[in-house]
C-alpha cells in the first residue's frame, strides 16, 4: 500500500505538479522566471558551489537519461567493464562535485549577511532536497556497485512504467531501500519544481545559438509590413529549425525505451544474408525459449506435483537449476545421506540468479553483488550485499510407482520414510501445496 | 539602404557644471526602489577618475563591448555564443555589488528616540541590503571632483594613452584640471548587450532605437552586465532580473524630454532625431581605430537630402518624424559642424550618444594674452592645453587625435568670432580667417553659438511628434510604478515557493 502510494500516486502527482505548475506560472507569473543568482552579492564562494554542481548534476542527469532512453545500447556498451569502470568513476566523481556545491551552496547562505536578505525558506528547502537526492544515488552507487550496468534492467521498466501509464511497483518492491528512497525523492523534486527557483532549468537559452545577434521589436504596423517581407525568409528558417529540434526532443523523450529499437530498425538494412539467417536463428531460439516457458507455466498450472530430476542425477557439488511454481528459478542438490536439498536460485538481493556451483565451506554464490549462501540454510554471508537468506522449497520422493515415500516441507518437517536402496532409484518432485 | 530614426543625444560638457541633478531626477523616478538602491542610471563622473562602477573603461577586466577579430569579423569581447553557455553558472568578469557600492541609509530615528543623555545623538549608517550597521568604504561619487586623487585620478584607464610627463603635468597642484562627464545608457546602434542576452529579452525599439529589457522574458544570466562597456546595465538583487535606462519612454511617447534632460541645470542635454542606414552599421564598426568616428558619422544620413526623406518615407517613417530629423540639434552638431564625438567609439557599440569635448580646462593653460591675434599659435595651445588632447581623444575618438582638435578647432574658432563680433578687439577679416582654418562659414558660427548659449527648450529638445495611435508601451505612470519593479509589471516578485 505504502509502495503504492510512493511509487504510484506520487509520480503521477509529481508530473500533473510539474506540467501544470510550470505552465501556470510561466503564463501568469513570467516575471518571477529567473535564475536569482546571488553572484552579484556574493562571488567568491560562488564559484566553488556553481560551477562544480552546474558541470556535475549535467554529466549525471545526461547519464541517467542515455541510460533510460536507450537501455538497449546502453546495457550494450556497459557490457565492456572498462566502459562500466570509467562510467561509473565518472558518474562517481560527479556525484561527488555535487554534493560539495551543494554544501557550498547551503553554508555560505548563512555565513554571509547579504545572502541572508535574499534567501527565502524555499531556497534552502530546494538545497536540502537536492542534497537527499543526491545523498542517496551517492549512497545506492557506493553500496550497490555497477548501477550503470544493473539499473536500466532492473529500473528502466518501472519508470517506462510510469510514462506509459502502466505503473509496475513489483520491479521495485525487492529493491534496497537506498534505491527506494532515491527514486521517492526524485518524484518530491519533481512535485516541487514549478514551486521553487528550479524553474530556471526551463529557461536554458539554447535558442540563443540559432539568434540573430540584434534584436530589433517593431511595433508600429507600418513598420511591421516593411519587415515582413525580409523578416519572413529569415523567420522561416529559424522557425523551421526549431520546430524540428522541439519535435526532435519530444519524439526522443515519447519513445523512452523503444529508442534503440529504431536504430535496430534502420540498421538491419545492411546486415548480409549469413548476419540475417543468424538473426533469424536467434529469433527462433528466442521463440522456442518462449514456448517451452509458456508449457512450463501451464504445466505448473495444471499439475500438483512436478517432477525435478531422478535421485541419481543430482550431485552434491554442482545444483540442478529447474523452474518452481512460481516460474523462479531453483536449485536441487543432494546431501552426504543422499537426501535432496531444494533451495530458491532468486538473489534476494536484487534478483540475479544464484550460480550452481557448491564452494569448499558448502556455498553457493551469486555473481552480481558477490553474496554467497549457505545451500543448506540459504544464509547469506557476513557483509553479503544480501541480507536474507534464500528461501527453502518443500519437496516430496516418489519411487517408480508414483508411490509417495518422503515428503518435506519448506521450514524442514518431514513425513514417511525411505531406505537407502529406495534413495538412489526415487524420484525428486516440488509440490503445489507448498508453492 | 535600410533607414532607420533614432532619438539621439549630444551632451555639451562644456556647460556641465557637475550638480547631479540629472542623477537625482532620475534616481527618484526609477531607481528609489528595493534591489535598485545602487543603480544610478543617470551618473556624473569627474574626469580624471575611476568612475562608476570603478574602472568600467578597462575592457581587460570587465569584457564588456566589440573587437575586430583577426578575420575582420566582430565578436562580443566575452558571452560570445562559444563560451556563454559555461558562463551561465559563473561569470568571472560580471562586477559585484562592491565594485559599485554598497547602498546605506542613516537611522534617523535614533535622533528623536534616544535616551536622554550628556552627548548629542547621532545617525548611524545601516545597510540598504542587510539592515546592519556598516562603514561606508566608497559611495557613487566617491572620487567627485578630484576628491581621493592621485589615488582615483591616477587609475584612470585613459591616461595610459598619454606620456608620463603629460600625466604628471596633469596632477600637478595648482595646474590640476578635470572634468564632468555625465553618462546614461548610449541607446547604441550596435548594442553589445542586446547581442549577448541569452533570453532575448533585450531589445531595441525599432520606431525610435531606444534599448529595453522584457522584464518578462528576462532570466537573470546576466550577460548583458558584462557586455555592456559603458556598464549601464544593472543587476537587480531583489528581483533578479537586469535593469537600464529606458530614456524615460513614457515621458518621451508623451512629448516630453526625459527627466535628465528637462531637470539639467546647466542646459548641457540636447535630444533630437538622426536617420542612419541600419545596414551599413556593421561595416562601419569594422573599421580601423583611428577612422572609427568618421566611419560611425558615415552611417547617418542627412535628412535634408531629397532623395533621402523619400526613402525614408517609403521605409514607412512618419513625417514627422523627419521633419524632426532635419531640425534637430543633434544632427547639426554630430555631422554638420562635426562637433559632437561618441564616447569610447573603440567599444564598436556605435552609442548614439555624442560629446562635444570641453574647452575650458583645454584654454586653462592660456597665460599671457586671453587670446592672441595670430591663428597659428591660437590653435597651438590646444595642444599645449593642461586637460592633453590625447586625454581627450582616450575617451571620444579611440585615441586618434584628429577628430578632438576639429572639434575644439571648431569651438574656439566661434569664440573669436563672436568676440571678435561682440567685443571687437579682434579685427573681423581676422575672425573669418580662422573660421576658415576651421572649416565654419559666419553664419555656422552664428548658429553653432546660439544654439550652445542661448537656446530654449524647444531648440535643445526636437521631440518627434506624439503619436498616440501608435504608442508603443501601455505603461503606468512612474509615480503609481514605485514599489513595484518600476518599469510597466507592478506585480513584486517573489523568490520561490
Amino acid at each position: 500500500m505504502f509502495d503504492l502510494l510512493i511509487f504510484v500516486a506520487l509520480p503521477y502527482v509529481a508530473l500533473l505538479s510539474l506540467v501544470v505548475g510550470s505552465w501556470v506560472r510561466y503564463r501568469t507569473h513570467a516575471f518571477s522566471y529567473s535564475s536569482l543568482s546571488t553572484q552579484f552579492l556574493e562571488d567568491r564562494w560562488l564559484l566553488w558551489a556553481s560551477a562544480p554542481w552546474h558541470a556535475g548534476i549535467i554529466v549525471v542527469l545526461l547519464g541517467h537519461l542515455a541510460a533510460f532512453a536507450v537501455p538497449g545500447w546502453w546495457t550494450a556498451f556497459m557490457a565492456t567493464p572498462a566502459f562500466l569502470t570509467v562510467v561509473e568513476s565518472v558518474g562517481l566523481l560527479c556525484g561527488w562535485m555535487c554534493l560539495g556545491g551543494l554544501v557550498i551552496f547551503l553554508v555560505r547562505r548563512f555565513v554571509n549577511a547579504r545572502l541572508q536578505a535574499v534567501t527565502t525558506l524555499a531556497d534552502v528547502l530546494v538545497v536540502l532536497v537536492l542534497m537527499a537526492q543526491v545523498g542517496t544515488g551517492l549512497a545506492v552507487a557506493v553500496n550497490h556497485r555497477w548501477g550503470a550496468a544493473w539499473a536500466p534492467g532492473a529500473l528502466g521498466p518501472y519508470l517506462h512504467g510510469v510514462l506509459t501509464l502502466r505503473p509496475d511497483v513489483s520491479v521495485l518492491t525487492d529493491m534496497p531501500p537506498f534505491v527506494k528512497l532515491h527514486i521517492a525523492s526524485a518524484w518530491v523534486l519533481l512535485a516541487m519544481f514549478p514551486f521553487t527557483r528550479l524553474v530556471h532549468v526551463l529557461s536554458l537559452p539554447l535558442r540563443y545559438i540559432t539568434r540573430a545577434p540584434q534584436r530589433v521589436v517593431w511595433t508600429s504596423s507600418r513598420a511591421s509590413v516593411r519587415f515582413e517581407e525580409r523578416a519572413a525568409t529569415d523567420n522561416e528558417r529559424r522557425l523551421f529549425l526549431r520546430a524540428a529540434l522541439s519535435a526532435g526532443a519530444g519524439v526522443a523523450l515519447l519513445s523512452m525505451g523503444t529508442l534503440d529499437k529504431f536504430f535496430k530498425y534502420f540498421l538491419k538494412q545492411d546486415l548480409t544474408e549469413d548476419e540475417q539467417a543468424h538473426l533469424l536463428s536467434a529469433k527462433l531460439r528466442r521463440l522456442k525459449q518462449t514456448a517451452e516457458e509458456r508449457e512450463l507455466e501451464l504445466e505448473r498450472m495444471s499439475r500438483d506435483a512436478i517432477l525435478v530430476a531422478p535421485m541419481a542425477e543430482l550431485s552434491t557439488t554442482r545444483g540442478k537449476y529447474f523452474i518452481d511454481y512460481q516460474m523462479r528459478p531453483a536449485l536441487a542438490f543432494k546431501d552426504a545421506e543422499g537426501l535432496p536439498i531444494v533451495i530458491s536460485a532468486k538473489c534476494t538481493h536484487l534478483g540475479c540468479t544464484v550460480g550452481q556451483d557448491v564452494d569448499a565451506q558448502g556455498r553457493i554464490l551469486c555473481p552480481c553483488h558477490v553474496s554467497y549462501f549457505d545451500i543448506k540454510t540459504g544464509q547469506p554471508n557476513l557483509g553479503a550485499p544480501a541480507k536474507e537468506a534464500l528461501p527453502r522449497l518443500g519437496w516430496a520422493l516418489k519411487d517408480g510407482n508414483g508411490k509417495v515415500l518422503l515428503v518435506q516441507d519448506p521450514s524442514g518437517g518431514r513425513e514417511g520414510s525411505a531406505e537407502p536402496g529406495q534413495l538412489a532409484t526415487s524420484l525428486l518432485y516440488i509440490l503445489k501445496r507448498y508453492a | 539602404m535600410d533607414i532607420r530614426a533614432h532619438l539621439s543625444m549630444v551632451f555639451h560638457l562644456d556647460k556641465c557644471i557637475g550638480c547631479h541633478t540629472c542623477s537625482v531626477a532620475c534616481k527618484n523616478i526609477w531607481t528609489d526602489r528595493p534591489g535598485a538602491e545602487y543603480m544610478w542610471w543617470n551618473n556624473v563622473e569627474t574626469k580624471p577618475g575611476t568612475g562608476y562602477p570603478t574602472l568600467w573603461e578597462d575592457q581587460l577586466n570587465y569584457k564588456g563591448g566589440w573587437m575586430l577579430g583577426a578575420d575582420r569579423k566582430l565578436r562580443l569581447r566575452s558571452q560570445d555564443k562559444k563560451d556563454f553557455l559555461p558562463k551561465l553558472f559563473y561569470n568571472p568578469n560580471q562586477p559585484g555589488l562592491d565594485d559599485y557600492y554598497e547602498p546605506w541609509t542613516y537611522k534617523y530615528q535614533d535622533l528623536f528616540d534616544a535616551a536622554a543623555g550628556d552627548d548629542q545623538p547621532t545617525a548611524i549608517p545601516v545597510s540598504k541590503i542587510t539592515g546592519e550597521p556598516m562603514e561606508i568604504r566608497s559611495g557613487p561619487n566617491w572620487d567627485d571632483d578630484l576628491s581621493g586623487s592621485p589615488i582615483y585620478g591616477e587609475n584612470d584607464p585613459n591616461l595610459k594613452a598619454l606620456t608620463p610627463e603629460e600625466r604628471q603635468m596633469m596632477f600637478e597642484i595648482e595646474r590640476i584640471s578635470m572634468m564632468y562627464l555625465p553618462r546614461i545608457c548610449n541607446h547604441c546602434a550596435n548594442p553589445s548587450c542586446v547581442a549577448s542576452c541569452p533570453s532575448g529579452a533585450l531589445y531595441k525599439r525599432g520606431e525610435d532605437g531606444i534599448v529595453l529589457v522584457n522584464q518578462d522574458k528576462c532570466r537573470g544570466w546576466r550577460a548583458c552586465v558584462t557586455a555592456c562597456p559603458y556598464k549601464k546595465i544593472y543587476y537587480n538583487w531583489k528581483t533578479g532580473k537586469s535593469e537600464k535606462c529606458i530614456l524615460c519612454y513614457p515621458r518621451v511617447e508623451t512629448g516630453q524630454a526625459p527627466a535628465c534632460f528637462h531637470t539639467c541645470v546647466g542646459r548641457i542635454r540636447y535630444m533630437g532625431v538622426l536617420l542612419y542606414d541600419a545596414e551599413r552599421i556593421e561595416e562601419a564598426m569594422k573599421a580601423p581605430e583611428e577612422g572609427l568616428v568618421e566611419a560611425q558619422r558615415s552611417v547617418l544620413l542627412d535628412p535634408h537630402d531629397p532623395r533621402i526623406v523619400a526613402r525614408a518615407l517609403d521605409a514607412g517613417i512618419p513625417p514627422g518624424w523627419i521633419g524632426s530629423a532635419q531640425r534637430s540639434p543633434v544632427w547639426k552638431y554630430v555631422s554638420e559642424w562635426k562637433l559632437a564625438l561618441p564616447l569610447h567609439p573603440e567599444f564598436r557599440t556605435m552609442p548614439m550618444l555624442y560629446y562635444v569635448p570641453p574647452l575650458l580646462p583645454v584654454m586653462g593653460r592660456q597665460e599671457s594674452e586671453v587670446y592672441g591675434h595670430d591663428t597659428g599659435e591660437l590653435f597651438a595651445s590646444i595642444d599645449k592645453a593642461r586637460l592633453p588632447i590625447r586625454y581627450l581623444a582616450s575617451l571620444f575618438s579611440a585615441g586618434d587625435p584628429g577628430p578632438v582638435r576639429d572639434a575644439l578647432r571648431r569651438l574656439l574658432a566661434v569664440r573669436i568670432f563672436q568676440r571678435s563680433s561682440t567685443l571687437g578687439d579682434i579685427a573681423p577679416e581676422q575672425a573669418s580667417k580662422v573660421l576658415r582654418e576651421a572649416g565654419l562659414t559666419e553664419d555656422q558660427a552664428r548658429q553653432i553659438y546660439t544654439l550652445t548659449a542661448l537656446p530654449g527648450p524647444e531648440d535643445r529638445f526636437m521631440m518627434p511628434p506624439v503619436q498616440r495611435e501608435e504608442s508603443i508601451e501601455n505603461t503606468c505612470a512612474p509615480d503609481q510604478c514605485k514599489g513595484g519593479c518600476g518599469l510597466g509589471p507592478t506585480q513584486v516578485p517573489e523568490r520561490g515557493l
